[in-house]
């Protein structure tokens, strides 16, 4: 069989919902950042993909983008983790709501 | 041969995604992560985008995946998460599964009626090339790359004003 557009665009939904699961799931702040690139990273897959289909690089140079909005994401958010830490000793998200309370 | 390495990449992507949201060990969770981008990186040289894929590996698996394993070990908190509260409560998981499954519902059912949509077509010459993405990036998009180069900055000077100590701040 051969791999046509849908292919892909199902391969990064499956990885867009994988990542939103785990965001959603897990309780570690670090590895909720990690979903989050995840799912950045089936964005790119079809920006890349539609790319292909038109012939036009524009959607290259937006994965270019994506990267560094990805890269700036996990700068503030792991910067405001370790700072987190400092403070309150853990980075799980059940204990960080003082807010809430 | 496209189509042995498109299943082989995808496969183990989504193995990589999986998992990564299943370890219970957070720099596990970043190895199965790195590996995952790795294969993205397969599937983007697929997808005729070589200087992407390139871009997918250093910028990815070299900076921002060592950054995360670098913050985990800095952090020097317990290796494993609590085992009891790693997850979600119970009660919730109806409403974090519902969106997912719904998705995959429409998008099964799109499929069904329009059926899959091919490429089509060759690509222009030289398209991917480093070349190609350096003449858009600094013509028909340079309004974009100029723009994101002030995010870029003022991450810079976000994570410096989180990571320092506020009387320490030159502005203060």
């Amino acid at each position: 069989m051969e791999v046509t557009l849908t292919h892909y665009l199902v391969l990064a939904t499956l990885l867009f919902l994988t990542g939103m699961t785990g965001f959603v799931v897990r309780r570690n702040a670090i590895v909720m950042l990690m979903c989050v690139e995840l799912m950045l990273c089936a964005v790119n897959i079809v920006f890349v993909a539609f790319s292909r289909l038109h012939g036009d690089g524009g959607g290259h140079v937006f994965v270019l983008m994506n990267f560094a909005v990805a890269a700036a994401e996990a700068a503030i958010g792991l910067a405001i983790l370790v700072e987190i830490f400092r403070r309150r000793r853990t980075v799980d998200v059940d204990d960080l709501k003082a807010l809430m309370e | 041969m496209e189509t042995i390495l498109f299943w082989l990449c995808g496969a183990l992507m989504v193995l990589g995604g999986v998992m990564t949201v299943t370890q219970r060990s957070a720099v596990i969770s970043a190895v199965w992560l790195i590996f995952a981008f790795v294969c993205a990186a397969g599937i983007f040289a697929i997808l005729d985008a070589p200087f992407v894929a390139i871009m997918q590996v250093l910028v990815y698996v070299g900076a921002i995946m060592v950054l995360f394993l670098f913050v985990i070990m800095m952090l020097q908190g317990p290796v494993l998460d609590n085992e009891k509260r790693r997850l979600l409560k119970l009660p919730l998981w109806p409403a974090v599964a519902i969106p997912p499954v719904a998705v995959l519902v429409l998008v099964g059912g799109w499929i069904r009626r329009t059926g899959t949509r091919d490429f089509g077509g060759t690509v222009p010459e030289g398209f991917g090339q480093p070349a190609a993405v350096a003449e858009l990036l600094l013509g028909r998009y340079l309004l974009a790359f100029e723009l994101v180069s002030i995010v870029l900055l003022v991450a810079i000077v976000g994570a410096l004003a989180i990571g320092k100590e506020a009387r320490k701040l030159p502005w203060k």
